[in-house]
């Protein structure tokens, strides 16, 4: 076995702390780096100041095709397929760098980044895996995350055809019926 | 406004676009690349420009930065501001992504 160099574990710690930060599980940390398992909950804890969370990660490839994640997921989908054709990173690089354009957006957007750091990992792999790909829709011409075996000769994408409960999540509502209290103070309530 | 009040205006937005371009893919060229919709090529070739350099080329009457969205459904996209304004911005990102970049012909 090759002697272990000490600059390269550097970088490998630099990019283990770069990933917890933006919210990568331990078992990406495990898959993505060559750090032991007993330093990497050690830095995870030392950053975040807890143990990393136990249990499986999530795992369907299904819930890529809802309607909130699936807008998600293409974006990020998108933005990783422009870096690896264009630009020069690859691998664990070009995921980190697209999930940070990819939080940007969201936060330009001022939506809640529904997309996590270890789902977007998860969804390269689905990829690679030629579980899920990307087609492009037959109104707008973009490109979305679809299963591998679907028909798609006249895919519409959920943005050029909104289902009509898209987007209606509790939370969503929640803000909503919050939102209408606040404008009309108890006005209903008198009658 | 005057004709030379206008190649004043055009002279500056290109010196600002080359400057900040220049520092975009000095910082981080693959996000440099995305941002800015360029080749690797053109990326390359700006960071390695003078100051020198960068101030000839910005002293033109010509507009060194050009529009993206020339597909029209993206302009609609960006100028529909309607309900569900945060998945238009997220539509026009999906479209803008699949666009070809910017190439030396």
């Amino acid at each position: 076995m090759a002697k272990k160099s000490v600059v390269s574990e550097a970088k490998e710690i630099q990019t283990a702390i770069e990933m917890i930060d933006l919210g990568a599980r331990l078992q990406l940390l495990e898959s993505e780096t060559s750090l032991s398992r007993e330093r990497l909950i050690k830095l995870y804890k030392e950053l975040k100041g807890v143990s990393p969370p136990k249990g499986m990660l999530p795992f369907s490839a299904d819930w890529f095709l809802t309607w909130q994640p699936n807008i998600h997921s293409s974006v990020f989908a998108d933005i990783y397929h422009y870096l690896l054709t264009h630009a020069d990173c690859r691998g664990i690089a070009a995921i980190i760098k697209s999930y940070k354009l990819y939080l940007e957006h969201c936060q330009m957007s001022e939506m809640e980044p529904v997309l996590s750091l270890t789902r977007a990992w998860t969804l390269v792999r689905f990829f690679e895996g030629r579980i899920l790909q990307t087609a492009s829709c037959t109104q707008c011409g973009g490109h979305f995350v679809v299963h591998t075996h679907d028909l798609y000769s006249r895919y519409v994408c959920g943005l050029c055809h909104t289902p009509s409960r898209a987007g209606k999540t509790n939370k969503s509502r929640v803000a909503a019926l919050t939102s209408i209290a606040a404008t009309s103070p108890a006005a209903p309530i008198a009658s | 406004m005057k004709a030379n009040e206008l190649t004043m205006e055009i002279k500056e937005l290109n010196l600002t676009y080359l400057m900040l371009a220049q520092q975009m893919v000095r910082a981080d060229k693959d996000m440099a690349i995305f941002r800015l919709g360029i080749s690797k090529d053109i990326a390359e070739i700006l960071a390695v420009l003078t100051p020198g350099q960068i101030l000839k080329l910005a002293n033109s009457n010509m507009m060194l930065c050009r529009i993206r969205f020339d597909d029209n459904l993206v302009l609609g996209m960006l100028a529909n501001y309607g309900k569900e304004k945060t998945m238009m911005q997220s539509h026009a990102a999906i479209l803008l992504a699949g666009q070809p970049v910017e190439e030396i012909s």
